[in-house]
């Protein structure tokens, strides 16, 4: 599972002078994408651990279908800051069970491509796997690249904006994904990455405090550059082939004319202002 | 990641519901739920009990969120005794009794409580008249019990209340034992009564008629109560100072507000002095309140790992609740009255939170108490004037 730690808000502020996100006074958050991946991770193993026979499940409607597992963990893993910790932690209190963070002053700078060829090394250094998770973007860059570029660097199938697994058999599962027009059902071989997609009614949810508590005490270990034996020029900034030339806000729309009345008089007053903007004749 | 899971909960689920306990009288259930599901509920019991296993400063910031929210004040004093009792019976408690009452408590279905006072005993404990009596396997209690938070919730859902009552007479303090009371004994007869404020938590009190005790309800030593409640006492007025902290920020936020947006002639009130000096002054009390209170929590926790003494405990604990509902009320007073009339009407959050945090100047602990814990402290015991 692939983290992130964003600023908590989506209107961060920039600095003008050096066209960079002015972060101070903005707490970071778990990035809320990620959240929503997790949580279906936990739930995907919640239900893989359950001693539930297939059939049960599906006669009470769980609407999940999955050969039973045990032993299955969840590995958490983020690139950043010693503060990135905190969002680490706040994965192990929702369900992770290890948590591992990579975290190198070499890593300063990383654009997706570094941050993704860093995250593998991570993932591979981590051991064998079944699934990777992560969110479908983080609400700071927006770029939701990270993912799709992290499956190609470990050479495994992909499928995005997943907003639910639905059946896990054998070794090959089969994903919802959100599209514009629908869902989109896709059936993939393990491994497979996920970008996970949250639907418009998620909520994310707040750890109990005993989870907060146990969390203190799973196995949390930090990496930096000289453990996951990279390439050292594909690192950070050096290994970053895109660079910020320059932030800015989009320019801001004026604000729109709140017509209500009834819908006779508000059309006409509707096709009056159209007429008076020459919009229309 | 305490701090902001609690105020998520906060924010989305008590802030919309409740300045509404002003008129239900009762905190709505999908809270009480909620607050068990997050593990509010009994945070300090153990894990193995269904708890949290939370130390004084996890709980002060618990309470400090709570605090901000609730401006009636019901909830954070429905989570406090909890908290605080909670790890008095966890301390003292018996096996048998954390397993039958903690999940309960844990999960909201049971509340909590704490019952010393009495008509005729209030801040001076060793008046205390209930009576407790061994006889065979079992104790039997008489007595009394007033002015006690959440006899109702304790008699509708079920649960009951830390008692305190006289067991060997002749002992005097020495002689009172601390015991589990189920409100729905046998023998109990609960009374209601209408409260200045908090709204949403009941006060009330309850006549105790020959009502059997199972021994493992004992909790800690016998004849040892007047010591073990003291500890409760502590855990309590630390959160009581985080809340009135924490309550009256919010007011003065509230005000902030207020007097940028609001007028009087041509120009807005916050540009007066008089409303600026009130403001700088209340702002900075209320923040040393909240610093000072939130390391007496610490040292709470710090005499539990061996690293200070009881006495430097209470000591502190007692600075820290001394002035916390004089200059939190006086805070919210003057909010009130740079909003006018509508600092004066039902409608006005501010007068909620007012009559709330007027509660602590007596609730867990008089501030006149406090006083003379701290004297005692720093000129002996020798100087006690009541003894």
């Amino acid at each position: 599972m692939c983290v992130k730690q964003v600023p908590d808000t989506t209107e961060v502020k920039i600095d003008e002078k050096t066209n960079t996100l002015i972060r101070e006074g903005v707490p970071s958050i778990l990035n809320p994408f990620d959240q929503f991946a997790l949580e279906e991770a936990i739930r995907v193993k919640k239900v893989s651990e359950s001693k539930i026979p297939h059939s049960f499940i599906a006669q009470q409607g769980h609407n999940f279908l999955c050969d039973k597992k045990e032993n299955d963990e969840i590995v958490v893993v983020s690139m950043g800051p010693s503060q990135t910790r905190n969002a680490l932690m706040k994965c192990l209190a929702l369900g992770a069970d290890k948590a591992v963070l990579l975290s190198d002053r070499v890593f300063a700078g990383s654009d997706t491509f570094a941050t993704s060829y860093t995250l593998a090394l991570g993932i591979r250094k981590i051991g064998e796997f079944d699934i990777i998770f992560c969110g479908q973007q983080a609400i700071d860059g927006d770029t939701a690249q990270v993912g799709p570029e992290l499956a190609n660097n470990l050479g495994i199938p992909q499928v995005t904006y997943v907003e639910k697994v639905e059946k896990i058999e054998g070794r090959k599962l089969v994903a919802y994904s959100q599209t514009d027009e629908g869902y989109r059902i896709t059936e993939a071989k393990m491994p497979v990455l996920l970008t996970g997609t949250p639907p418009t009614s998620f909520e994310p949810k707040n750890p109990p405090i005993r989870s907060i508590m146990t969390a203190k005490k799973k196995p949390f270990v930090v990496w930096c550059a000289n453990d996951l034996k990279g390439e050292k020029g594909r690192y950070g900034l050096n290994g970053s082939p895109t660079q910020v030339i320059k932030v800015y806000p989009p320019p801001v729309r004026e604000k729109g004319v709140m017509i209500t009345d009834t819908p006779e008089i508000a059309s006409k007053k509707l096709v009056g202002m159209l007429v008076e903007n020459k919009i229309i004749k | 990641m305490l701090r902001e899971s609690v105020r998520g909960f906060c924010e989305k689920k008590i802030a919309p519901v409740a300045f509404e306990m002003e008129k239900t009288k009762e905190i709505p259930i999908e809270i009480v739920k909620g607050m068990a599901e997050l593990g509010l509920l009994g945070c300090t019991a153990s894990l193995d009990y269904g708890g949290s296993d939370l130390d004084a400063v996890s709980a002060g910031i618990i309470a400090e969120e709570l605090g901000k929210t609730d401006p009636t004040g019901s909830i954070p004093v429905f989570y406090l005794v909890q908290a605080a009792w909670g790890h008095v019976l966890n301390k003292y408690g018996t096996d048998d009794a954390k397993k039958e009452i903690f999940p309960k408590v844990t999960k909201g279905k049971w509340f909590l409580g704490i019952a010393t006072t009495e008509s005729d005993a209030g801040s001076d404990i060793g008046a205390t008249r209930t009576k407790i009596e061994k006889q065979g396997d079992e104790y039997v209690v008489n007595g009394e019990k007033m002015y006690i938070s959440g006899v109702k919730e304790a008699v509708k859902h079920g649960g009951g209340h830390v008692t305190l009552a006289r067991q060997t007479h002749k002992l005097g303090t020495r002689g009172m034992t601390m015991f589990y009371l189920p409100l729905n004994s046998k023998g109990i007869t609960p009374t209601y009564m209408d409260d200045l404020g908090r709204e949403g938590i009941s006060c009330g009190g309850f006549s105790i008629e020959n009502v059997k005790i199972p021994k493992h309800y004992i909790i800690g030593e016998e004849n040892k109560g007047f010591y073990i409640v003291h500890e409760g006492y502590e855990f309590a007025r630390g959160l009581i100072a985080v809340i009135c902290a924490a309550s009256a920020l919010k007011s003065l936020e509230n005000g902030i507000k207020y007097i940028k947006e609001r007028k009087c002639f041509g120009v807005s009130i916050g540009k007066f002095e008089e409303i600026q000096f009130r403001l700088s002054e209340h702002y900075t009390r209320l923040n040393m309140l909240k610093e000072f209170a939130y390391k007496s929590l610490w040292l709470y926790d710090r005499e539990k790992e061996g690293k200070t003494s009881r006495f430097e405990v209470s000591k502190n604990i007692a600075m820290a609740k001394m002035f916390a509902s004089d200059w939190a009320c006086n805070a919210i007073n003057d909010v009130m009255q740079w909003q006018g009339a509508f600092g004066y009407s039902r409608e006005c959050p501010d007068q909620a939170a007012w009559r709330a945090v007027r509660s602590f100047a007596l609730a867990e602990g008089s501030k006149e108490i406090m006083k003379i814990i701290v004297a005692r402290e720093l000129l002996g015991k020798e100087f006690i004037a009541y003894k």
